[in-house]
């Protein structure tokens, strides 16, 4: 039988595995990229309190292995029984129940950010049979709660969205003033909508300082939309594979106040910036390497890119 | 001494098993020791084979069924696609109807008519045969090709997987019909021929199916 | 009769090796089979792991400076492709082949020959993929998901090319699957010996069991999704092209349907593997057996409904996304059922702790690790973050590798004996454990704060600021290249000059060990009947009363 000993020696356990967890899950912030929008905040909490209630669990099971490897050894040659216990159904339905209870928690928890996060999703294929019926699950961009020290402006559904193309192996930018960059400009503390479009394979558009990840599919446009809440240069990266030069589909991302983004967009209407062309360069330049396999044939790929570039970035302008 | 209960006191499942119908009791194992049971095991291997197989056709229906909901061009304009036609229904007819066949010829043997079970089984042969030629025609006046679109590429998968089965099915058929030669060939009992029944009902079974989806939807 | 629960005291057996011509021949025997298995999946293990080092080594620095890309993206799609589909997969299937007829009384498998015919479709089903190579273009490179329209294009109009390779392979490799699957199911519910009742079963024929149900009833749609890819890919249609009227997405749903369940065909057989070990090391009866074998299926059937969460990230409607998450997050309850039963059984037993103790300790450790990251994937806002990044590279290498993979090195040292009639060497055993644990964690550890700070999976070169993380994943790669080499050692030794073994040598329960070691051709000489339940270790002082059945 449990004494009582033993019952205050448990809660204390219990308390000192709540507070170290705790703890731990604090330290998670740490361990994510610079929090550049409001959604940035959401999942960093949620990651937070995932993190505690994970080190929680793990260091509790972990915790009485470590124990019984230390203190229940038996002697190399003693091959005596252990103890009888062949269940109790008590304590079987107690950890059934309990994880289950947890788990639909976490989820509830989640769908809550969820619901907080600025995902339009993809353009409903029933849309593009018949242009006239709404979208099926499609939300309208809400501003987010007032849970940031910023609170974001009143969304602008009105304004034109920027055009997000994706091509093996290029990211391209068409801003609603009709200039087309190699360069994400976007304004703090404003929604901008996004139109993601890819021209060839599956693409990703993932600015992990935004926690923001959407697939990108040909044909499908995909309606997005960002506030970034603080002023800084981070990148877009390529998250779905897409081909040889995969890992050089990276983007530069500008967040600057609002003037900046419009002398910007007035500067690159004159002279476009001559921005490096990663995969280009390292065509040109192949760098030195161990080993070569001679399989490349992404050159054909590009070079056949490049020449529908212009008839397919016509198409490319927003609905 | 402290008494601990068994806790793991065999399921008395035999007696309900019972009260099955027979052709399902065939299925299902009687508890432990039923090793040396060649045939029901036999049995209960080709359904489980023919369970996972169907998942092969669900999975083709479902891409069917998604594609023809969401695509634009199902079929050209100007294209005739699959319709219900009498060519296609006596075809279809010929086909279900061989499995009342195969029945007959199932029990024929089981009461060792062997001459009957031989006529009835060759005319099953005779019927795939004529749904397998109804196919390659219907193929060969279709007024699509394989690559002209979604829709006829999806009809042509459909169709010429299930007519594999069929094929499949006609050679299982040939090949017990020349066993049936072999003097003493049933003294194990009849797990060629019951396997090839159930086989040839499941084909039968996927055409009603794909009919449906393909001809009437 | 005999009351085979119970073994016999122990004996040196009388039976001679038979030396290694039999393992090189088509043979029926569900032994040699087994075996068969277990050493042709190793060697496809040793060739995929040389494929990781070589990675690990690009990935050393930034730049891409060892393999040009085209190759880079070949090797991590081979490496995938070959350590699921030729190594954990078949591997397990080769453990329950050797030990599922044993566990259950029975001669043999249901049908031997088709046992046979299956295993002899997979080395040249796995050499066809190896060989892709050598095509004058290459392997497939799309990954091992071969996602369209990626994996349409990079064939580049060859008609003989590494992904129609990569198709054919994987195609012939779910036959054998199939036929397996029949095969195991059968047998389980057909030739259990005399007494030898479903609640009687040792949990790993239970996993085993709803395994091969998953494979049976999973497997399918990956080979619809097979066929289809094969049409775009070799006659010209268009399914999975976006741009021709096609949805890759249908793709997506196809592979998905299979690949989620598929991580449960490997992970289940791995759960029974530490549920036969952990009790016997314990000298403790499996807690709570009933519902540890329940809660297999519960995994089974829970995990057929899950699949979408690896595309949270794709064009899913947001109340999939929701749904999906739901579902993937009720998986935990039921591994969770299986993880306390392990602390429970381990709780105030008698410890010992040789080689298999050990790696099963870890794996359970380190499956409880990648089950809280599984359920932090499964959160939509997370996972959106995360999604392709090597926080999902980590997660997955730690159920794989960390779990998994340990779990069948656990099962080769505790089934050792039985399967060779030899000891193997303690020593070279625990040297293989501590250099396996640590250079596992040093190579998956590191994917997780790589994924959180952004880092993409499946780039050849990458920002500098993820370096550090980045090499010690590497040096904890070829660590693990080195900690095979006493395992392969202390095999080959020990089989070939090893101490006999007796019947009994871990004083386990379960009818395997009351047979002799190596078994005989038929298994036992007269067919057991099993009066006890399973895992009866325990008090001596405690008896057992019979139920009214039995
Ligand atoms: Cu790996
Ligand atoms: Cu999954």
């Amino acid at each position: 039988m449990i004494t009582v000993l033993e019952y205050i020696l448990l809660a204390a356990l219990i308390a000192v595995d709540l507070m170290v967890s705790r703890w731990i899950g604090i330290q998670a912030y740490g361990w994510m990229p610079v929090e550049a929008t409001q959604e940035a905040q959401r999942v960093d909490d949620l990651f937070s309190f995932l993190v505690a209630v994970g080190a929680f669990i793990f260091l509790g099971i972990v915790g009485v292995i470590a124990y019984s490897v230390v203190f229940f050894r038996a002697a190399p040659t003693d091959y005596t029984e252990g103890h009888p216990g062949r269940g109790n159904w008590k304590v079987e339905v107690l950890w059934t129940a309990v994880p289950t209870l947890l788990v639909l928690w976490i989820a509830f928890q989640s769908a809550n950010i969820y619901g907080q996060l600025n995902i339009l999703g993809l353009t409903p294929i029933v849309e593009r049979l018949n242009p006239l019926e709404s979208p099926a699950y499609a939300r309208e961009p809400s501003p987010n709660p007032a849970a940031g020290p910023k609170p974001a402006p009143p969304p602008q559904p009105e304004a034109q969205p920027t055009v997000v193309v994706a091509k093996q192996w290029e990211w391209s930018f068409r801003y609603p003033n009709g200039v087309t960059s190699r360069e994400l400009h976007l304004p703090v503390n404003a929604t901008t909508p996004l139109l993601l479009k890819s021209q060839d394979v599956i693409h990703g558009f993932y600015v992990p300082a935004f926690r923001a990840k959407q697939d990108m599919f040909p044909d499908r446009d995909i309606t997005f939309a960002v506030t970034p809440t603080q002023v800084g240069q981070y990148r877009l990266q390529d998250s779905q594979f897409s081909g040889e030069y995969f890992a050089l589909m990276l983007a530069p991302v500008v967040v600057e106040e609002e003037a900046a983004y419009g002398q910007w967009l007035e500067k690159i209407a004159q002279n476009p910036p001559d921005l490096p062309r990663l995969v280009a360069e390292e065509q040109a330049h192949p760098p030195r390497r161990l080993f070569d396999s001679g399989w490349r044939r992404g050159d054909a790929i590009a070079a056949a890119a490049d020449e529908d570039a212009i008839a397919l970035r016509d198409q490319a302008s927003p609905p | 001494m402290r008494h601990i209960p068994l806790d793991e006191r065999p399921i008395r499942y035999d007696r309900w098993i019972d009260r099955l119908p027979r052709w399902l009791q065939r299925f299902l194992p009687k508890g432990g020791g039923t090793a040396k049971d060649h045939h029901g095991k036999g049995m209960f291997g080709v359904t489980v084979f023919l369970l996972s197989e169907s998942v092969v056709f669900l999975s083709l229906i479902f891409a069917y069924s998604a594609l023809k909901a969401t695509t634009a061009d199902w079929l050209p304009a100007g294209v005739k696609g699959p319709e219900v036609s009498t060519f296609v229904v006596i075809n279809t007819v010929v086909l279900l109807s061989s499995s009342a066949v195969i029945q007959l010829a199932e029990r024929a043997i089981k009461k060792e008519r062997l001459t009957r079970f031989r006529l009835l089984w060759s005319l099953t042969v005779l019927m795939g045969s004529y749904f397998l030629v109804g196919q390659a025609i219907e193929w060969s006046q279709a007024e699509f090709g394989l690559r002209t679109s979604i829709g006829s590429s999806a009809f042509y998968v459909l169709t010429g997987f299930h007519g594999l089965h069929v094929l499949v099915g006609v050679l299982l058929q040939l090949t017990m019909l020349g066993r049936s030669l072999i003097p003493h060939n049933y003294d194990d009992g009849h797990f060629g021929i019951n396997a090839t029944t159930l086989f040839w009902h499941f084909v039968d079974a996927l055409w009603v199916v794909l009919f449906t989806i393909i001809y009437v939807w | 009769m005999t009351d085979s629960t119970h073994p016999l005291p122990n004996d040196i057996p009388q039976v001679q090796m038979q030396g290694w011509g039999h393992y090189l021949r088509f043979s029926t025997d569900h032994k040699v089979i087994g075996v068969q298995y277990l050493f042709t999946t190793f060697l496809f293990f040793l060739m995929a792991g040389l494929l990781a080092m070589i990675i690990r080594a690009e990935l050393l620095t930034p730049a891409s400076n060892v393999v040009d890309r085209p190759f880079y993206n070949g090797l991590f799609t081979l490496h995938g492709t070959m350590m699921i589909f030729l190594w954990v997969i078949p591997s397990l299937v080769g453990l329950a082949n050797y030990l599922v007829p044993l566990m259950i009384g029975a001669d043999d498998m249901a049908f031997p020959r088709l046992n046979a015919i299956a295993f002899w479709i997979l080395p040249p089903a796995g050499l066809l993929l190896v060989s892709s190579f050598f095509l004058p273009h290459g392997s497939a490179q799309a990954g091992w998901w071969s996602y369209p329209p990626i994996s349409l294009q990079l064939p580049s109009g060859q008609p003989i090319n590494g992904e129609v390779f990569w198709i054919v392979s994987l195609f012939l490799i779910g036959v054998s699957s199939i036929m397996g699957g029949v095969n195991f199911i059968t047998t389980i519910v057909w030739m259990r010996a005399p007494g030898m009742t479903f609640f009687r079963l040792p949990i790993f024929v239970w996993t085993v069991l709803s395994a091969q149900l998953l494979q049976l009833f999973c497997l399918p749609a990956l080979t619809g999704a097979l066929i289809l890819l094969f049409f775009d890919l070799a006659l010209g249609t268009h399914f999975f092209d976006p741009l021709e009227n096609g949805d890759p997405i249908i793709y997506q749903h196809l592979f998905w349907f299979y690949s989620h369940p598929a991580v449960y065909v490997m992970a289940l057989p791995a759960f029974g593997i530490f549920s036969e070990i952990i009790p016997a090391f314990s000298r403790s009866p499996l807690f709570g057996y009933r519902s540890v074998a329940l809660a297999s299926f519960g995994i089974a059937v829970v995990s057929v409904t899950v699949w979408v969460h690896h595309m949270f990230a794709s064009a899913t409607p947001g109340w999939m996304r929701l749904l999906f998450m739901a579902s993937s997050m009720l998986v935990a309850v039921f591994t969770g059922i299986k993880v306390f039963a392990w602390t429970a059984t381990v709780w105030k037993s008698k410890l010992h702790l040789e080689t298999p103790m050990l790696f099963a300790l870890a794996g359970v450790v380190m499956f409880v690790f990648a089950g809280i990251t599984g359920v932090m994937l499964a959160a939509v806002p997370f996972d959106l973050h995360v999604n392709n990044t090597y926080f999902v590279v980590g997660h997955f290498h730690y159920v794989v590798y960390n779990t998994i993979t340990m779990a069948i090195f656990a099962a080769i040292y505790y089934w050792f004996p039985k399967i060779t009639g030899h000891l193997y060497s303690e020593g070279w055993g625990k040297l293989h454990f501590w250099l396996t644990l640590v250079g596992a964690n040093l190579a998956f550890f590191p994917m997780h704060p790589l994924g959180l700070q952004g880092m993409v999976r499946r780039i050849s070169s990458y920002p500098p600021e993820y370096q550090s993380w980045n090499v010690v994943a590497s040096l904890g790669g070829f660590l693990l290249g080195v900690s095979v080499l006493p395992f392969i050692a202390n095999i080959i030794v020990s089989w070939m000059s090893g101490l006999p073994a007796p019947r009994n040598p871990w004083h386990a329960t379960g009818l395997e060990w009351a047979t002799t070691s190596p078994p005989p051709e038929k298994n036992f000489d007269e067919t057991p009947v099993v009066r006890r339940p399973p895992y009866d270790y325990g008090d001596p002082k405690v008896t057992v009363t019979e139920g009214q059945n039995s």
